[in-house]
């Protein structure tokens, strides 16, 4: 596991936030655990969605650390489906994302970073 | 294998890793999962992917997670982390006599005495731990230090030279009995200040006899017999007294703020049924 420099956050921490401001920019307030690790698969290119508990245990620091806000979605909104755990990025959290997106060096390929996830199911 | 197999393997594993978590912790944790892997298998199908690779992708989902699901309970669960504290405390204080016995000739523990030193030292700060998470006063936290301190001491120094004569002096098994008159207590009185007072008083007394009795025995056999000074006898043993009263005293106090919380859940009363 990587270790923490104070101040410095783990760099699935700074993927979390990076995703999050990505949803945010396509008018989505908020997001909920599967569509952020979609959102974060894409971004990386990869074909494996992250991992439960590295996901989760992120999510919950990030909001220990007043970088995310979650709520219950509203359970007439759910569907017959399980009602979500919805997060939403704080100020504090969209700031640390943008100077996160500052501090990447230029992507080498020809596609625009980040690149947006399809809206999550 | 379905996805819906691996869903409930992914339910199960976080209804156990959650297990005696805090309700509120271990709902959160278990509805967020188990509407994440609703959305995943749902998202998947949509996408006409197969549900062998649907499931394949779950459990590599859940076995990736895994290191991080252990590490998170251990960071919600107080037992947990005072457990894996004293471990790493009595793993560093051995490592002071594993290190002396390659530095030096005259260091030379045997493994049982290892395995011994580890059971004292971890069982001491494993109640240590007990009192102090669960005592909301400062007197209680204090009186239970000083009985461990106490005891440890006490057991170390019958274990190690013996608080009368030699270690191997049969009256030393004496100092095996205070120890169990303090156990007992504590064991009875289950934790509560006030119990606690009564049981460190007890086991201040049985201190006392002890010494009257190895005083005795010394006295009454020839100067070559003697376990020490009249002097050596009385000090060690009163050392002890004076701990063990002086924690009585303190859980005393404790009772009489009615602050201390007893770190073991109350006996249940006969006739009374859980639902």
């Amino acid at each position: 596991m990587a270790r923490r420099k104070p101040g410095t956050l783990l760099p699935i921490e700074t993927e979390i936030l990076e995703a999050a401001l990505a949803l945010q920019r396509t008018q989505q307030a908020t997001f909920h655990g599967f569509g952020l690790a979609q959102t974060m698969r894409e971004q990386r290119g990869s074909r494996s969605l992250t991992g439960h508990g590295t996901l989760y245990k992120a999510l919950g620091r990030l909001e220990r650390f007043g970088l995310l806000t979650s709520t219950w979605e509203d359970a007439p909104t759910t569907e017959g489906r399980p009602r979500r755990r919805l997060y939403a990025l704080t100020q504090q959290g969209a700031e640390a994302a943008e100077r996160a997106l500052a501090a990447r060096p230029a992507p080498s390929s020809a596609s625009p970073f980040p690149r947006l996830a399809p809206k999550p199911a | 294998m379905s996805p819906e197999r691996i869903a409930t393997l992914v339910a199960r594993w976080a209804r156990l890793y959650t297990r005696r978590l805090p309700a509120s912790i271990a709902e959160r944790r278990i509805e967020e999962l188990g509407a994440d892997v609703h959305d995943h298998i749902a998202h998947e199908r949509g996408h006409g992917v197969g549900d062998r690779r649907i499931a394949l992708g779950l459990l590599s989902r859940l076995v990736r997670g895994l290191p991080a699901d252990v590490s998170w309970r251990g960071r919600h669960s107080p037992v947990a982390r005072s457990v894996v504290r004293v471990a790493l405390v009595t793993a560093a204080i051995l490592l002071v006599p594993l290190v002396a016995m390659q530095l030096s000739g005259g260091v030379a523990w045997s493994p049982a005495d290892f395995a011994v030193a580890a059971v004292l030292i971890g069982g001491t700060g494993l109640l240590q731990q007990l009192a102090a998470r669960r005592a909301g006063d400062l007197a209680y936290r204090a009186a239970a230090g000083v009985a461990l301190a106490a005891a440890f001491l006490l057991a170390w120094t019958t274990l190690a030279v013996g608080v009368v004569g030699e270690p191997d002096d049969p009256l030393n098994a004496l100092y095996a009995g205070v120890l169990a008159v303090g156990a007992v207590g504590a064991l009875l009185a289950r934790g509560r200040p006030r119990g606690m007072a009564r049981a460190l008083l007890a086991t201040a007394l049985a201190q006392a006899l002890a010494a009257a009795v190895a005083l005795v025995v010394s006295l009454a056999g020839t100067p070559a017999d003697r376990l020490g000074s009249v002097a050596d006898v009385i000090g060690v043993n009163g050392l002890f007294v004076l701990l063990f009263a002086g924690s009585a005293w303190l859980f005393a106090r404790a009772a009489a703020t009615g602050r201390g919380r007893a770190p073991f859940p109350a006996p249940r009363r006969s006739g009374h049924r859980d639902r």
